[in-house]
């Protein structure tokens, strides 16, 4: 009798939880409803949350340290989440994000994909929380649909793809042979990028693309596949094309390997850290930096100034909801200036935060 | 009476028979191996110098010896996909332990020997979680893995460490006798696992383990500590791996292990050791990663296109197992 009543205690009880939990939440909701009113925030009741893939890697790492050198200038904290690059578990972090009270919740967003980026739009919509995303979206996904995604942020892979592969040209002198090594082939990134050095190839018939493989931007699978290439190629390889820094720096310790280091130029995309050392010490020969920090910054500045009522969402050109921010070409010339990451606080004054936009999404 | 001692001779005159089957049937993973290198040698001049094969041996050092471990979790029918999580661990420990630009910590060979040791201790956690809460191993393991990146994570702290030990870095630069150090420190494994498979306790209970558990067991041998000590023996060799890789790419990444348990594992099934353990061995992995490398390194040679060698290589793979297991199929025979 009582061990057949106990699974029925257990189901009524949970159920009862259930409810209470129903209720509490109901009660959430509508509490920021009625505060929804958009910029209307006190300074401090803002809440700030930055999301990236994980801190294991330097320039998402530095991405949330801009973040919280944002969010010290206006005396709040950042709330820092990571989801291992799990799309899953982003959404969850979302959702539990916005089952909080939203009503001065400010989201700076990388989504793990393009595909991620539509359900967490939708959601913040609904809650009433400041998004901005940056990197990932599908085309036809569009801010202006909406009234408190603010903006989208991206980077013009052709162009970084083509400033580094200028600058390989130059460095080989305007002739010779070079090998491309791409990233994840199914990811805009790698084929923007790629189509970026396509053409700069167009414009310099003398350099030739010896063989270009897919090292999926790993450090390790850049070595594998650039010491295959080296034995293949010889030394017809002048220049090594790298779709990101961590591959180019896994070339540079292939031809460290083979004894072929100082031999060959090598360039990528990102200024992690170890490039920056690496292109100081002429190792390497450029790279494009997005400004991790800024980017943790400027998200979360963007939200901070529409929440508080600083800048309105209608007074935001259609083109400053969806751009191209800024990039920066990094070779021996200017890296000095490039290898300790910080932020400009004037980057973040509310008249400013638009100041980078380099043109709006094509 | 008489019955016993008739069934005790043909237990007696029964070995010959299966030993020459087994000759046979093992020879399917080596004939393939031969004959994708030889297509790879006619198709491509580069391929078959000597520089290309040293490159290959060298390649595939990393892969060996995570390779070796996983064998033996695999011969006891176990499964391992900590491999990722414990290499990372071993990675960033490694990194901070020696000469590097973090510390200041100048532990040398000790530092290589603490990152092993802290990774054998991450391999002995999922045996005891297997063997005391009795969670299968696919997910202790997986768990495992996740605790590996975590505490990998944890000491990376947003900058990466380089390493400038001169003796670390030497093993993926220097050369004898035309190998990189790594190169001979993954035969040393080899050779080191095979002995272990071939003349330890723990690496025949591994195979008895594999092919009838419940036996072992009923036989008054108690199991689990030799679980224990093969995920523990596991361990060592997947942290090994993560300071190959580290000496490879002169730092310490959280993402050093990525990709190897699967490679791994693919690398052990080509080579013939079976997923339902009690088959294969160390020698048979190493087959098969030598076929696998050998397919990567091949694939670019001759100049298949990036889009499309994931698919080829997927491709001859399927294709080599299916090969290799020709001489295995019978009636009746249970795939699952």
């Amino acid at each position: 009798m009582t061990l057949k009543s106990r699974p029925a205690i257990a189901l009524l009880s949970l159920s009862l939880a259930a409810i209470a939990l129903t209720g509490c939440s109901e009660e959430a909701a509508g509490g920021s409803d009625a505060a929804g009113d958009s910029g209307s925030c006190a300074p401090e009741d803002v809440q700030l949350v930055g999301q990236v893939r994980n801190e294991s890697n330097p320039y998402e790492a530095s991405w949330l340290d801009g973040g919280d050198a944002f969010a010290a200038s206006v005396g709040l904290e950042q709330n820092r989440l990571t989801y291992d690059g799990d799309s899953t578990k982003q959404q969850e972090q979302v959702r539990q994000l916005l089952a909080g009270d939203t009503s001065c919740l400010v989201m700076n967003v990388l989504p793990n994909g393009d595909s991620d980026t539509t359900p967490i739009v939708k959601g913040a919509d609904q809650a009433g929380a400041y998004l901005v995303t940056q990197w990932n979206k599908p085309a036809d996904l569009d801010p202006t649909d909406y009234e408190r995604w603010i903006s989208h942020i991206t980077y013009n892979g052709v162009e970084s793809g083509q400033q580094i592969g200028d600058a390989l040209v130059e460095a080989i002198g305007g002739s010779g042979g070079i090998i491309a090594l791409q990233g994840v082939l199914d990811t805009a990134a790698a084929k923007d990028r790629f189509a970026g050095l396509e053409a700069t190839l167009a414009e310099n018939p003398d350099v030739t693309l010896l063989d270009q493989q897919a090292a999926n931007f790993s450090r390790a699978e850049a070595l594998e596949v650039t010491k295959t290439l080296l034995t293949k190629h010889g030394d017809d390889v002048l220049g090594i094309w790298a779709a990101n820094d961590d591959m180019a720096l896994g070339a540079l310790e292939a031809l460290q390997q083979a004894g072929r280091a100082g031999e060959v130029a090598v360039v990528g995309i990102d200024a992690v850290p170890d490039a920056l050392t690496a292109i100081e010490g002429g190792e390497m020969t450029a790279t494009v930096s997005s400004d991790g920090p800024w980017q943790g910054g400027i998200g979360l500045a963007i939200g901070y100034c529409v929440a508080t009522g600083d800048l309105a969402v209608d007074d935001v050109s259609d083109e400053d909801r969806a751009f191209f921010a800024e990039q920066f070409l990094i070779t021996d010339d200017n890296v000095g200036e490039y290898l300790t990451p910080e932020t400009d606080a004037a980057d973040f004054e509310c008249d400013n935060v638009f100041n980078r936009v380099a043109g709006p999404l094509s | 009476m008489t019955s016993p001692a008739e069934d005790s001779r043909e237990v007696v005159t029964a070995p010959p028979r299966p030993r020459r089957g087994v000759s046979l049937r093992e020879a399917g993973p080596p004939v393939a191996l031969i004959a994708i290198f030889t297509v790879f040698a006619a198709l491509s001049s580069q391929f078959r110098t000597v520089g290309n094969i040293q490159n290959i041996l060298d390649a595939a050092a990393v892969l060996a010896v995570v390779a070796c471990g996983i064998t033996f979790v695999l011969m006891m029918g176990s499964i391992d996909l900590s491999a990722a999580g414990v290499m990372a661990t071993s990675a960033l420990a490694v990194a901070l332990l020696v000469e590097n630009n973090r510390n200041d910590n100048d532990l040398g060979l000790i530092g290589i020997v603490l990152a092993v040791l802290l990774a054998a201790s991450l391999g002995a956690l999922s045996g005891v979680l297997l063997v005391l809460l009795k969670v299968p191993s696919f997910m202790t393991t997986l768990g495992v893995s996740a605790i590996g990146l975590g505490l990998a994570t944890l000491m990376f702290a947003g900058v990466q460490p380089n390493i400038s030990d001169a003796g670390l870095e030497s093993w993926a630069v220097e050369r004898l006798l035309g190998f990189t150090y790594l190169t001979w420190i993954a035969a040393g494994c080899v050779l080191v696992g095979w002995l272990i498979q071939r003349y330890t306790r723990l690496g025949r209970y591994a195979y008895a383990i594999g092919g009838a558990e419940e036996v072992l067991a009923l036989s008054g041998v108690k199991v689990a500590p030799y679980k224990v000590a093969v995920f523990t023996l596991a361990g060592a060799f997947y942290g090994l791996g993560g300071v190959m890789v580290t000496s490879q790419l002169g730092a310490g990444l959280v993402q050093a292990g990525k990709g190897y348990d699967f490679l791994a594992i693919t690398a052990a099934v080509v080579g013939g050791t079976l997923l339902t353990g009690g088959r294969g061995g160390v020698l048979h992995t190493t087959v098969g990663v030598l076929l696998i490398v050998v397919l990567t390194n091949g694939l670019v040679q001759v100049g298949v296109s990036p889009y499309w060698q994931g698919g080829v290589q997927g491709l001859i793979v399927v294709a080599a197992v299916a090969a290799a297991v020709v001489p295995l199929r019978h009636r009746n025979q249970v795939v699952k």
